[in-house]
């Protein structure tokens, strides 16, 4: 029962609030659309936490991706042993940047005279734990990327066909049960916060003219 | 050709007298909100001195505007690929302490206080923290202070610090200072999210707040460091040219508000294709070059370009009796702030006249080759720091400026005494029929004649709802719980 609930019922309610809501505070209101930085106030303390966050998750997270996108592409590289190591020293590398990084900005929260709202808590709350399983499952259920494309993958399939079938991950151990629960908690969140800034990245820019006109006439 | 319409301002420093009264209207009106409290859209810093931010111009540190490399001019702080890769912190921005602290008094005490011997004291407590504060810097902390070791000795313009130590050198005037509104806006170019943009129609700068993101890069950008993050919304703001006030043809609040009447606000028309250009030629050169992007609006060429582009009747007409085009094309009396930072300002200075030394207590003779100023002539503010202000270190124009005042000033006072002035303008190329114009602008202009603004008649133009447009334009108001939820 369990289980269900945290492989089936959660991140259908996670994918489905942030598929609707998502767009609704798009059309509704972006004026509170940002970063919502604090560079401005404090920033000694920042670049410590955020710098090695951001490119620790930003990195990982895309490696999440590429695995579900393309599984049998990287189980033939990962049949290579000396490169399954060399990607999984890389991971866990970049998962210690996240991990130090996510708890840099949680104590920076806490300590400093940031005018703070109960949701920039939870947030950091909740990628600091994520930082956290994500870590130990790295040192403590070795070759992740491996099993991660047996169990994880085909499941998280099975979600997006409508079929769930939790008997692939159903057996595997409680971190990584927190971990999964931390990740859709996290989804569930995102269109509600400031997360959503993480849904444009500025690509477009570098192919644009560096001055930006807009006439009123043509409705710009 | 293809020619466009840009609003600009001229601020005549001969008549400064650094009141604020400027700063004052432009807060009341945009800036008194939370997460606004620190910034001044418009503000007015003594020079030398520290400005605001602190030490702005000093671009080694904050790395804003254009570099020429090459043939090509690019950003001075970031590329495009750098702007990637420093998404996640900005390394060369200014934070809150470069400004200041903004604070308030715990009034509420004067009335709440025990009753004791000493008298209840109200206490500074910081607009941001709420919590009680030390005030250490504040906005025109230096104001006045232009012998300041601590301030006004480390402006980056004053090349031989010792002038200001000897109480006999001392000197300053005021700069007040808006966003320019530049033809080449280095935070329009820097926003990886392109949320600033140049309006087509009168060429303000705006931020347009449902889509900037807070990612800070125009804050860098800007040299003259008038792009401010609200810590509050999390989006950029700048000075917004009072636009709902201009699209009626009515004055800036600043320029309006302005009891020494040094504002002129009017219409250029310019050639969008020659402003890079314009912006690749030497230091020195820069002023001219920029001089010759803005075309004579009375020129049958440009009128009939302008018309091709859609530029109305109206504001044809207004460029022509422009204020504007007077005194910085065709007078050549106005200079942008730091040609040099090549983003192209439109807002123009008319530089300060100022007392000759008398040197070792030798009294100068008055006569009329004397008054007329050479650079080697012992100005109170030294020609060189006008320079390096306003024509990126070429001293003759800025002379040639002074000279025209100067004359002026020589022909008026002679008239009115009834003696001859000799030919005294006839050495700075003017006539009597410009003296008397020019005379006119600076001392007895109407509000129409300083304020030459064409209404944008934006009631034919858009059909969208007012407060619509103009909440998704230049400032954003927070609805709900800051950060999320």
């Amino acid at each position: 029962m369990l289980d269900e609930l945290i492989f089936i019922a959660l991140p259908y309610f996670a994918i489905a609030l942030a598929v609707v809501v998502t767009p609704y505070r798009y059309i509704s209101n972006r004026l509170e659309w940002s970063t919502f930085s604090t560079q401005f106030i404090e920033r000694k303390t920042l670049f410590w936490g955020s710098i090695p966050w951001h490119y620790g998750v930003v990195i990982l997270l895309i490696g999440h991706l590429i695995g579900f996108l393309f599984p049998s592409t990287i189980q033939a590289i990962l049949s290579n042993l000396s490169m399954l190591l060399t990607l999984e020293s890389i991971a866990l590398t970049l998962g210690l940047l996240a991990l130090i990084g996510s708890f840099i900005l949680l104590m920076r929260r806490a300590l400093s005279n940031l005018e703070s709202s109960i949701v920039d808590y939870i947030l950091l709350f909740l990628i600091f734990f994520q930082a956290v399983t994500g870590v130990y499952i790295a040192v403590f259920n070795r070759w992740g990327m491996e099993w991660y494309l047996h169990t994880a993958v085909p499941w998280f399939y099975s979600l997006l066909t409508f079929s769930p079938n939790i008997s692939y991950v159903s057996a595997l151990p409680l971190v990584f049960k927190l971990h999964v629960i931390g990740a859709f908690l996290i989804l569930a969140f995102l269109p509600f916060t400031k997360l959503v800034h993480v849904l444009f990245l500025p690509i477009g820019f570098v192919k644009d003219p560096p001055i930006l006109y807009r006439w009123v006439k043509r409705g710009d | 050709m293809d020619v466009r319409a840009q609003l600009a301002m001229v601020f005549n420093l001969d008549k400064c007298l650094g009141c604020h009264t400027c700063s004052i209207a432009c807060k009341n009106i945009w800036t008194d909100r939370k997460g606004a409290e620190y910034m001044w859209w418009n503000n007015v810093e003594t020079k030398p001195g520290a400005g605001y931010p602190k030490f702005w111009e000093d671009q080694r540190k904050y790395r804003g505007g254009w570099v020429v490399k090459g043939d090509k001019i690019k950003l001075k702080a970031f590329g495009k690929l750098s702007t990637l890769l420093n998404i996640f912190f900005q390394p060369y921005m200014p934070k809150l302490d470069d400004y200041y602290h903004p604070w308030t008094y715990e009034y509420a005490k004067l009335y709440e206080g025990i009753e004791e011997e000493d008298q209840p004291v109200a206490e500074p407590i910081s607009l941001i923290t709420g919590k009680k504060m030390e005030i250490n810097f504040g906005p025109n902390w230096d104001d006045d202070l232009g012998g300041s070791r601590l301030y006004a000795e480390r402006d980056v313009n004053l090349e031989e610090r010792e002038i200001i130590r000897d109480f006999g050198n001392i000197f300053m005037f005021y700069i007040p200072r808006i966003c320019n509104h530049c033809l080449n806006p280095a935070c329009v170019a820097a926003c990886p999210q392109r949320a600033i943009y140049k309006r087509g129609e009168d060429g303000i700068v705006l931020v347009d707040q449902n889509t900037c993101r807070g990612w800070r890069f125009c804050i860098t950008a800007c040299p003259y460091k008038k792009v401010y993050y609200n810590w509050n919304t999390g989006k950029s703001e700048k000075c917004i040219f009072c636009y709902p006030r201009t699209e009626t043809a009515q004055a800036n609040a600043c320029a309006h508000s302005c009891v020494g009447r040094i504002r002129y606000v009017g219409v250029i028309l310019y050639d969008a294709e020659k402003v890079e250009q314009a912006l690749k030629v030497k230091d020195e050169e820069l002023v001219n070059a920029q001089r010759e992007v803005i075309l004579n609006p009375r020129d049958e060429d440009v009128v009939k370009s302008a018309r091709k582009n859609g530029i109305p009747d109206s504001w044809i007409e207004y460029a022509v009796r422009s204020p504007v085009y007077t005194l910085v094309k065709e007078y050549a009396l106005a200079f942008p702030l730091h040609p040099e930072y090549r983003t192209m300002p439109m807002t123009f200075y008319i530089p300060p006249l100022s007392p000759l030394i008398a040197i070792q207590s030798m009294l100068y003779d008055v006569d009329d080759d004397y008054l007329i100023i050479n650079k080697f002539n012992k100005l109170r503010v030294p020609i060189r720091y006008l320079a390096s202000l306003f024509s990126a270190g070429n001293e003759e124009i800025i002379v040639e400026a002074l000279n025209k005042l100067m004359a002026l000033r020589i022909y008026m006072r002679a008239k009115n005494i009834g003696e001859n002035s000799g030919d005294v303008l006839k050495k700075v190329s003017l006539n009597e029929k410009d003296a008397e114009k020019l005379y006119r602008l600076f001392t007895l202009a109407s509000y129409d004649e300083r304020f030459a603004i064409p209404s944008a008649h934006r009631e034919y133009l858009e059909e969208r709802d007012a407060e619509e447009r103009k909440g998704w334009r230049g400032i954003g108001v927070i609805r709900g719980l800051r950060g999320g939820i």
